[in-house]
């Protein structure tokens, strides 16, 4: 990444304001989309943003170079809505339908702009998806479907993430009723 | 629940529809699907019922954006961090700056103390060594003056004369020598 390649000029140089100055506007959507696939909630996420870069700030003094940035940037995000998580409630089951987070989202759902019944079902069926299905789908239309944005923000391999996506897809198409989804 | 009539060769197909679907399935293994999709009722629906999916899903996920608040919040936070090391590096600069700021002018003043000592009593010596030259000299024209104790005054005279000389051109220099003594 060109950007990535100025960060990491003035990161050998010591220069790790200026060098901050270019992180934030490069990766701050991401980072957010990030953590809103994660997190569901948009107030939460953007809180969660902000925490990341706070730590990046705090941090990048000390990194070296072994990841590729983005991936350094995307596991302090990941670390830090899973602490996010972990504080909302410690023993937090994330397939569990009456979990905060399925009725965060199912909130999210209700408040939102237009009433449509068949729209607010289909996300009530993303919701009942294995949490890392549900940060997969969520991040792949977010990305503008992207597998291999999702599979560096995720950190997992490309094919990890095809088949995550996959298996979600099948399990939805399964769970829609047959006037949800059906062949034209 | 798994339809059982998923299950069997078709399966196969079906992340080769999804890189039908995306457009990045080679070439050859497009034409393949393609004719497989001709005759097989199955993976047509599938396809479709994908495609159906897709549409949906990238329809109804939220896409919430940043508010437009979210770089001056940053900032704020940052700022709330950075203030007080920086504030203390420069106050600790300032003084660093500062206490060797005055060692070297105390170590130059000290310098130019001795400096001036030995001169002026370098001078006061020869000019003494001078005087007495001369006085020796004319003895038989100043007899009064060469000899007795008004000799030994005359030389004191001409030697505080000189001392004060000394002392007001240092301190029209560099004011009085201390030695250091003063801040």
């Amino acid at each position: 990444m060109a950007m990535d390649a100025g960060i990491e000029q003035h990161l050998a140089a010591g220069r790790h304001a200026r060098a901050f100055d270019l992180v934030v506007p490069a990766y701050k959507d991401r980072v957010f989309r990030l953590a809103y696939s994660i997190l569901k909630e948009r107030a939460a996420a953007e809180d969660a943003a902000q925490e990341t870069f706070v730590r990046v700030w705090k941090a990048l003094p000390g990194f070296d170079g072994r990841a590729a940035l983005g991936t350094w940037i995307y596991a302090i995000t990941r670390n830090t809505c899973l602490m996010e998580l972990r504080r909302r409630r410690p023993t937090v089951s994330f397939d569990d339908p009456d979990s905060t987070e399925a009725q965060h989202a199912a909130a999210s759902i209700a408040s939102g702009p237009a009433a449509d019944p068949e729209r607010d079902n289909l996300l009530r069926l993303v919701d009942t998806l294995p949490h890392n299905q549900q940060e997969a789908v969520r991040l792949f239309y977010l990305e503008d479907r992207s597998y291999e944005t999702v599979a560096e923000q995720l950190g997992m391999p490309l094919g990890t993430v095809k088949n995550l996506l996959h298996r979600a897809r099948k399990r939805l198409m399964e769970l829609a009723r047959p006037d949800e989804v059906k062949a034209a | 629940m798994n339809d059982p009539t998923l299950i069997g060769p078709c399966t196969d197909y079906e992340h080769d529809l999804v890189d039908l679907h995306d457009g990045t399935l080679a070439p050859d293994r497009a034409r393949v699907v393609r004719r497989h999709l001709e005759a097989c009722p199955r993976c047509r629906d599938w396809q479709a019922k994908f495609a159906i999916l897709e549409t949906r899903l990238a329809a109804a996920l939220p896409r919430p954006g940043l508010s437009p608040t979210f770089d001056a919040k940053l900032q704020q936070r940052l700022a709330a961090l950075v203030r007080p090391p920086v504030r203390s590096d420069l106050r600790a600069t300032l003084e660093r700056e500062h206490d060797s700021l005055i060692d070297s002018l105390r170590r130059g003043a000290r310098r130019h103390a001795i400096l001036g000592a030995l001169g002026s009593a370098a001078v006061m010596l020869c000019a003494l060594a001078a005087v007495r030259g001369l006085l020796a000299q004319g003895a038989g024209l100043v007899p009064s003056v060469a000899d007795g104790p008004e000799r030994w005054l005359m030389l004191g005279i001409v030697g505080v004369a000189m001392a004060v000389a000394a002392l007001g051109w240092s301190a029209g220099r560099n004011g009085v020598p201390t030695l250091g003594m003063l801040r």
